[in-house]
């Protein structure tokens, strides 16, 4: 029953259809929100006390950093779809959302070293969080690049699912590292069990910009996967119709 | 709450805290960077959008 509902509504040509329908809808809802985010977290809420205004990079920081991490679990469940169900849309959208993962843990990594400049007195220091986020920025690299190396896109697929998933004990790692070894990052101020350690003035808008981000990468997902159907569906009679 | 924490544009540029130290360069950087890396993706996924549906006409 589910793999006939998996194939009844996750068809390339169904899913086309769908997302560009609410592309629009999700583009300009989550443009709003993160605008709005950004403003309220860089104008109006009060400077850090230890700090200062340097703390106003977690607004652009932790949801590049969240995102990056997501995507790569979305990357696992999508990889596990389709080796268990053969869904091609499955394998379109592990290859789709590499190249997005990599631009988000780009500007995590990036975003981080400039913070860190005025925190901790360095851009870079060999710490168990960064050095697993940099490895997750190296394996998105590495995954595109396999994919791409392959004249069988079939095989590449399927290698590249396997690799995904074995991949996966990377976000396990990069999330639990501050807690398992003693780092310069700090530990996580928002967990779902526990209350939260920063100031609602301050969370607020760092859930919005969450939020927004999310949706704006989002919108970059449906964009790559577009263009990744449009490449490997190219030959049939819908795709014509449809450009 | 919704009260702005910079004085002037000026201010909220340099953006410097209450250890003297001026933040807005760091801030600012990461805005950029972030907004033109965005940015540049979408616009290289709309020109490859459009380049391969041309090819496929």
């Amino acid at each position: 029953m589910i793999k006939k509902f998996i194939h009844q509504f996750a068809s390339p040509k169904t899913y086309l259809f769908q997302v560009d329908r609410a592309y629009p809808y999700i583009f300009y809802t989550s443009l709003s929100i993160y605008l709005v985010a950004l403003f309220w977290g860089l104008f109006l809420t009060s400077e850090d006390f230890v700090q200062g205004n340097s703390y106003r990079i977690i607004y652009l920081h932790v949801p590049a950093s969240f995102i990056s991490q997501s995507l790569y679990l979305a990357m696992a469940f999508a990889s596990a779809i389709f080796l268990i169900w053969k869904v091609k849309l499955s394998a379109y959208l592990v290859r789709s959302i590499a190249p997005i993962g990599a631009i988000t843990t780009f500007i995590a990594l990036v975003s981080g070293a400039i913070w860190g400049i005025p925190t901790w007195g360095t851009w870079w220091a060999w710490d168990a969080r960064i050095i697993s986020t940099l490895i997750l920025f190296i394996m998105y690299l590495g995954l595109i690049s396999l994919h791409d190396s392959f004249t069988d896109n079939e095989k590449a697929d399927k290698f590249l699912a396997i690799l995904v998933i074995v991949g996966s004990v990377n976000i396990p790692i990069i999330k639990m590292s501050v807690e398992w070894w003693s780092t310069l990052h700090q530990t996580a101020s928002i967990t779902v069990t526990e209350k939260p350690a920063i100031d609602p003035s301050m969370l607020y808008p760092l859930f919005g910009s969450i939020i927004g981000f999310t949706g704006i990468v989002f919108c970059l997902v449906i964009l790559s996967s577009k263009l990744q159907i449009l490449k490997r569906e190219k030959n049939k009679s819908w795709v014509k119709d449809y450009v | 709450m919704f009260n702005f924490k910079f004085n002037s544009i000026s201010d909220a540029i340099f953006m410097q805290s209450s250890n003297g130290q001026y933040h807005g360069l760091y801030v600012w950087s990461v805005v950029l960077i972030v907004l033109l890396s965005i940015s540049i993706t979408f616009l290289v996924y709309k020109v490859q959008i459009k380049n391969i549906g041309k090819k496929i006409k």
